[in-house]
């Protein structure tokens, strides 16, 4: 076979859109890892959503042009017949589990294959081996972190043993070593002679010798040859004048029932910014709640200067409900009684060509931008910020660290969860990472 | 739950509503599986009864025994508050409630694959939908919690039934998002393709299918009472009477006790 799939004019319209959101595609998808990139909201989920067919047979709406996957027509194809070859992880790791613990949840995809229960339990353990999390395959779903749910996606996709693998935003969880067991597992297959397709914000985690790329821009390719996107990690910069402490903790144990991180001192000053990391699972989502005061520490103490805190989920729809994004941010100066308009902090996320969309009608990474606007306009004394550049392409993240250092030099105190090690190194003055519930410094910005 | 239903909405008798609703809640309490919290389910039908007492005691106005009398010029609930309308209301309540737990009894006592799993291969696609559709109630109430606690750092501060807009509605949202990504989710690793393996061994072990057979039992019992007009009919209007025990009923309801006493 030379190619895995192939598109000749192929475009895609929504059901209730106006615009298309692909048009004009033609492009053949080689053995080996394509790289798909382009901005937010450029149609990349949708182009992979054509790849197993749930684009259009799933989502409904119009299509048109040719497309063939694993040389069977689309529009003759139906999903449940392309998923037996092509396995795909979506953007959202929580939403797209089915079972109720790791083992089963992997076990699922090749339980619909109806293979013997001998060959689901080889396929279950290695999967879970491929990507590092053989002791989760008895915990309950609902008790793992976002990144160790991802893991858990990707291993139930790598035990489908699909001829064609296809990944929306794989790594936007991962922690650097759960990305280089992804990327080894990516070219197990690509060694194999089958193909890998990933939509990926930071592509030099996936990426490996002779990958090809594709970029999609406004649901068309991009010319071939231009410059693609940041490709490698940008510099960082100096430490900012930090003044008096803003928030601190002391002797702090945090957990849900049983503690996940025991006995810290971590604290934060006006204008500064310090980032949490750590490995999936490593309890940096707890400890920013407790932080923020969502949660009741298990012991210690939290002394936080008074002032407005604002804090962003790492699921960002949950804050989004109003009919627009103007009226989104506007929702917020309301209710905090802000003397401020919404324009200032959209334009500074390049969202005021969007003011007037639903939230709900914009892509994940466009989405995680409408919710920061939501809660860091005014400015916001404390600022909790859980995964914030999940999602994000290069630009939204450079948007990002522009708002957080304008923030900083008003003097927010500013803490973030990350899995992303660049961003943290890139934003925060203080990096600290949790490892087996304690705290270790492992930077400080020079002056 | 289609025996509990049946018991339910089947005979206006509060005993047998009383007995369901205790069979229920039995059931509920002792057969849930681990993590499942019993609270909120208890707060959330102990609220839907509440309301549904106050409900038809303010706006029956109807019975011989008048307990108060409030003011004409008040709308709709300006009348005689009667002791029939409080007893008609706490029987409807009881109905109500034991119609809930045995719903929300679905995603408390097994998994939602479970539901997948123990289905014969043709009625897998009505596994599934009752699998994604028992997922909804937690989802709901996780995302409720998170989306609620979100607004609140951005100043949301509940005051009156319409703030509460600004929890529901995303909270409803995101969990409707959720489950269309779950179809997908499944979709596309191939569900309903073919034959399906079920890993965890035989859905069904011996006490599953005492459970089974007695339910069944009660359900078939109790339409042939209601057939052989056994079912004790009551209604509190005009003046409230005691209800009457019908023992072919009663000793048919006994049997949804026996899931709360099997190991």
């Amino acid at each position: 076979m030379s190619n895995f799939a192939r598109f000749e004019q192929f475009g895609y319209r929504y059901p209730d859109s106006v615009a298309p959101t692909l048009d004009g595609i033609t492009l053949q998808f080689e053995p080996g890892l394509t790289l798909l990139t382009g901005s937010t909201g450029s149609g990349k989920s949708t182009l992979l959503r054509t790849l197993n067919g749930l684009v259009p047979h799933f989502h409904g709406g119009q299509a048109w042009g040719r497309a063939w996957v694993l040389n069977r027509d689309l529009r003759t194809t139906s999903t449940r017949q392309l998923a037996r070859e092509v396995a795909m992880v979506f953007q959202e790791p929580e939403s797209q589990m089915v079972m109720a613990t790791a083992g089963r949840e992997v076990a699922f995809g090749p339980e619909n294959l109806g293979l013997s229960r001998a060959e689901i339990g080889a396929r279950v353990v290695a999967g879970l081996e491929a990507m590092g999390i053989p002791e989760l395959a008895h915990r309950r779903i609902a008790t793992l972190s976002g990144g160790q749910r991802q893991r858990v996606a990707l291993a139930a996709a790598l035990a489908m043993r699909p001829r064609l693998l296809v990944l929306d935003e794989p790594t936007s969880q991962l922690d650097d070593s759960g990305a280089e067991r992804l990327r080894e597992a990516c070219q197990g297959l690509v060694s194999q002679g089958l193909a890998v397709v990933v939509a990926e914000h930071r592509p030099w985690r996936v990426d490996g010798r002779g990958s090809h790329r594709l970029e999609l821009e406004h649901g068309s390719l991009a010319p071939p040859g231009r410059a693609g996107p940041e490709s490698a990690p940008p510099p960082t910069r100096t430490k900012r004048n930090a003044g008096r402490i803003a928030w601190q903790a002391e002797g702090l144990s945090v957990g849900h029932q049983e503690p996940v991180v025991s006995n810290i001192d971590l604290s934060c000053r006006e204008g500064e910014v310090v980032c949490l990391t750590g490995t999936n699972g490593s309890g940096k989502t707890t400890l920013l709640r407790t932080l923020a005061g969502l949660l009741p520490p298990l012991s210690g103490t939290i002394q936080r200067y008074p002032g407005r805190r604002s804090y962003l989920p790492q699921e960002p729809g949950g804050v989004l409900h109003q009919a627009s994004l103007w009226e989104e941010v506007r929702q917020t100066i309301r209710w905090l009684d802000l003397r401020a308009t919404p324009w200032p902090i959209l334009e500074e996320f390049q969202l005021t060509a969007l003011a007037a969309t639903d939230p709900r009608d914009l892509s994940t990474g466009q989405r995680q931008r409408a919710a920061l606007a939501a809660v860091l306009v005014g400015a916001p004394k404390l600022v909790f910020l859980d995964e914030p550049t999940r999602g994000a392409d290069a630009e939204s993240r450079q948007m990002l660290i522009r708002v957080l250092e304008r923030l900083a030099g008003e003097g927010s105190a500013i803490l973030v969860a990350t899995s992303d090690s660049l961003f943290a190194r890139q934003i925060g003055d203080r990096v600290s990472e949790l490892e087996s519930g304690q705290l270790r410094e492992v930077r400080e910005r020079a002056a | 739950m289609a025996a509990v239903l049946a018991l339910s909405l089947g005979s206006e008798d509060p005993i047998l509503r009383v007995l369901t609703l205790g069979a229920a809640l039995a059931v509920v309490a002792t057969r849930r599986r681990a993590g499942a919290r019993l609270r909120p389910v208890l707060v959330a039908v102990g609220g839907i009864a509440l309301l549904t007492v106050i409900f038809n005691l303010l706006l029956s106005h109807t019975g011989a025994t008048v307990l108060v009398t409030l003011p004409a010029w008040l709308p709709a609930v300006g009348g005689a508050l009667t002791l029939e309308g409080a007893a008609y209301g706490l029987d409807l309540a009881a109905g109500l409630a034991a119609c809930v737990v045995a719903g929300i009894s679905l995603s408390l006592v097994i998994e939602p694959f479970q539901m997948v799993d123990s289905l014969p291969g043709f009625l897998s696609r009505t596994g599934a939908a009752l699998g994604a559709a028992m997922t909804l109630v937690p989802r709901l109430g996780r995302s409720f919690g998170s989306v609620r606690e979100a607004q609140q750092m951005r100043g949301w501060q509940p005051h009156g039934l319409r703030s509460w807009t600004a929890v529901v509605v995303p909270a409803v949202l995101t969990t409707i998002e959720g489950s269309v990504l779950l179809a997908e989710s499944m979709e596309a690793r191939a569900f309903g393709s073919g034959h399906r393996t079920a890993s965890a061994g035989p859905g069904w072990r011996t006490t599953d299918v005492v459970i089974a057979g007695t339910s069944a039992a009660v359900l078939v019992t109790f339409i042939a009472a209601l057939g052989f007009g056994q079912v004790p009919v009551w209604h509190p209007y005009p003046a409230l009477t005691l209800p009457s025990l019908g023992w072919w009923p009663f000793l048919t309801c006994l049997g949804l006790f026996v899931p709360a006493f099997l190991g």
